[in-house]
């Protein structure tokens, strides 16, 4: 099994002259050390108007930012909105090319579509039409990587034959993912071929039956794009440190954090009647597990705050789960002081990494990556 | 931290009605009709009408609602609600800012049970084919009038009102106590629409707006016949001090 790090970079009040910028060095930093810790990816989100939650709009500049400051880690784009009146899919295309070349082909190509009022109802974007136009980009934004030139006639854009530049440069283009939140989602990216970038896990049971669900279905998928992706990532939160009680606490404030910015904003499926949003999306997922009532002292079930025991249980469940990737959010509202924060990434590389060393084998399909 | 509401509870509690403690009991409203509307209002504003217990929404919004409840232990009646979508600690909710309603025992009833702010007025809803049109007069004057616009059949599954938090006053131990109690009732639907929402006019300060609800972007308008209730009273807690500090379950 493989571990990333994921950003939501959450910024809390006041909000000085300082305070953002605080927020992205602190994260770089995380992401430098962490890349030379032996991490595997660094994602992060696009969320805009998510005020303290996510201060993270541009996340091609940041995740820019990251490659240029690493050697090995993968940048990953969790996720690129595919809804027309927040990014136009050539533009997409265009920027994820740059960062998959500045990068020497690292990109991680993750797609989703927004579950807040917040958002959806800031760019004027209607929510009954945001699986719709996420499906046609995603159909779309491999064959402009792949074609020379490209032409589309199509519901949510059009386009003559252009050369969509420049051209990725892995070959013959970056692992795609979906963001997966409403149920049913990791079926979708199952039938397209692409990796599942799942937050809602509810008890291993039910996840290990999703994840047994997707891999049976890929195998008779029809890929978007030039491979199949048949990937399943999962995220989760990470506070590690040698006294379990410690790590408990200090990770369990990270979430409650955590969880109370989330809860501010206005989810699609609170703001707006529609099929198109059947769960309340990303964030309240991961807010009921992590909210969970565990047992006194300790994390809810599946968890990864605590001593490094205890991460290497709750990551073996994971494991079991046939789950391939666990990226962690480190931090909220800048909770953690930094050092902490650094502290507990290399000890995670030091005594849990090694309990997973032998990793799974790789399930992307001949031709795909670098 | 997320904003806190600023709302002045000393000033504003005064207005609020005086309630015959938490132990009412349940009332069944069967075959109700709900015309619903939700607008984001004018964010800094409106913090002013939130008491401190409780957060503002990202973005805030109102919501709008004129209802029709054809049997009730009060007989029938019609009511109509402004009410400012707000979060209490993690939990979304909407807090009342006013309501009227057409019956005097019916407002006597909910006052005193429930801890409406409540008016009387004259209340319609008519629903046509090609809209629902609410509308509340007071004193001669429309304080609310609003539409749905061209209809088209949802899932009742898709449809969410959120709980009800209502300022009030309480005896407790010998003395009047402000509260904030919280009305959730159930649901069952019948039929759903949903439609374009279309607000003609609104008299914030009929409504205890304070010069302060300002309504900007349209987000919904539903309508639905529907089974519900006023159920009994299952949480309160202190309007001055945050919900996640102040929350209480009372006795069933």
């Amino acid at each position: 099994m493989k571990f990333g790090i994921f950003y939501e970079l959450s910024v809390p009040r006041p909000w000085d002259r300082e305070a953002e910028r605080k927020v992205y060095l602190n994260a770089l930093e995380q992401v430098r050390l962490a890349d030379e810790l032996g991490f595997d990816q660094v994602w992060a989100v696009e969320h805009h108007f998510l005020e303290e939650y996510s201060h993270c709009s541009s996340p091609e500049l940041f995740l820019t930012a990251c490659a240029m400051q690493t050697k090995n880690i993968h940048v990953g784009h969790g996720i690129v909105i595919c809804v027309p009146e927040f990014n136009h899919p050539i533009r997409i295309a265009e920027r994820a090319a740059v960062l998959d070349i500045l990068s020497g082909g690292r990109l991680e190509f993750g797609t989703g579509r927004s579950a807040t009022w917040t958002e959806l109802g800031g760019f004027r974007a209607n929510p009954d039409d945001t699986k719709k136009s996420w499906d046609e980009f995603v159909h779309c934004i491999p064959k402009m990587w792949m074609q020379e030139r490209f032409s589309y006639e199509g519901k949510y854009f059009s386009m003559p034959s252009r050369a969509v530049l420049p051209k990725p440069y892995q070959k013959p283009h970056p692992p795609m993912w979906v963001a997966v939140t409403s149920p049913g989602t990791e079926l979708d990216a199952a039938d397209r071929g692409i990796g599942s970038l799942g937050v809602t896990f509810t008890t291993f049971a039910e996840q290990e039956a999703k994840v047994k669900e997707y891999r049976r279905r890929i195998q008779n998928c029809s890929p978007v794009g030039g491979f199949v992706n048949n990937q399943v990532n999962t995220v989760n939160f990470l506070f590690c440190h040698e006294d379990s009680e410690t790590g408990t606490k200090i990770g369990m404030r990270m979430i409650q954090h955590f969880n109370y910015l989330a809860a501010q904003l206005d989810m699609a499926k609170e703001a707006y009647p529609t099929k198109s949003y059947a769960s309340a999306g990303l964030l309240p997922s991961l807010r009921r597990q992590a909210s969970s009532p565990g047992e006194l002292g300790k994390a809810p079930e599946g968890i990864a705050v605590g001593n490094p025991a205890h991460l290497i249980q709750e990551l073996k469940k994971w494991e079991a789960c046939d789950v391939d990737r666990v990226s962690f959010m480190l931090n909220a509202a800048e909770i953690i002081p930094q050092e902490q924060l650094l502290n507990s990434l290399r000890l995670f590389a030091k005594e849990v990494m090694p309990a997973f060393a032998e990793s799974q084998p790789a399930r992307v399909a001949a031709g795909g990556g670098r | 931290m997320p904003l806190f509401g600023k709302q002045d509870v000393q000033a504003v509690v005064t207005r609020a009605p005086l309630m015959n403690g938490f132990g009412t009991e349940a009332w069944e409203l069967k075959n109700a009709e709900i015309l619903h509307l939700a607008f984001e209002v004018v964010e800094g504003p409106a913090e002013w009408l939130i008491p401190p217990a409780l957060h503002p929404s990202i973005p805030p919004y109102v919501t709008l609602s004129v209802a029709r409840f054809p049997t009730s232990p009060a007989g029938p009646f019609a009511l109509a609600q402004v009410r400012l979508v707000v979060r209490a600690g993690i939990r979304p909710r909407a807090y009342l800012l006013g309501a009227y309603t057409n019956s005097a025992q019916a407002a006597a009833e909910l006052r005193a049970r429930w801890g409406f702010t409540i008016g009387l007025g004259i209340i319609t809803l008519q629903a046509r084919h090609d809209r629902v049109i609410g509308q509340v007069v007071r004193e001669g004057q429309t304080i609310l009038e609003m539409e749905l616009e061209n209809p088209e059949q949802i899932s009742g599954a898709d449809v969410t009102y959120l709980d009800s938090l209502h300022l009030a006053r309480v005896i407790e131990n010998g003395k009047e106590t402000p509260v904030i109690v919280q009305v959730d009732p159930e649901y069952v639907f019948h039929t759903a629409q949903r439609g374009k929402p279309r607000l003609i006019s609104l008299q914030a300060d009929a409504w205890g707006g304070n010069g302060r609800l300002r309504c900007t972007n349209p987000m919904h308008a539903t309508f639905c016949h529907c089974d519900t209730d006023l159920p009994k009273l299952r949480f309160a807690l202190d309007p001055s001090v945050p919900a996640v500090q102040s929350s209480r379950r009372l006795a069933a």
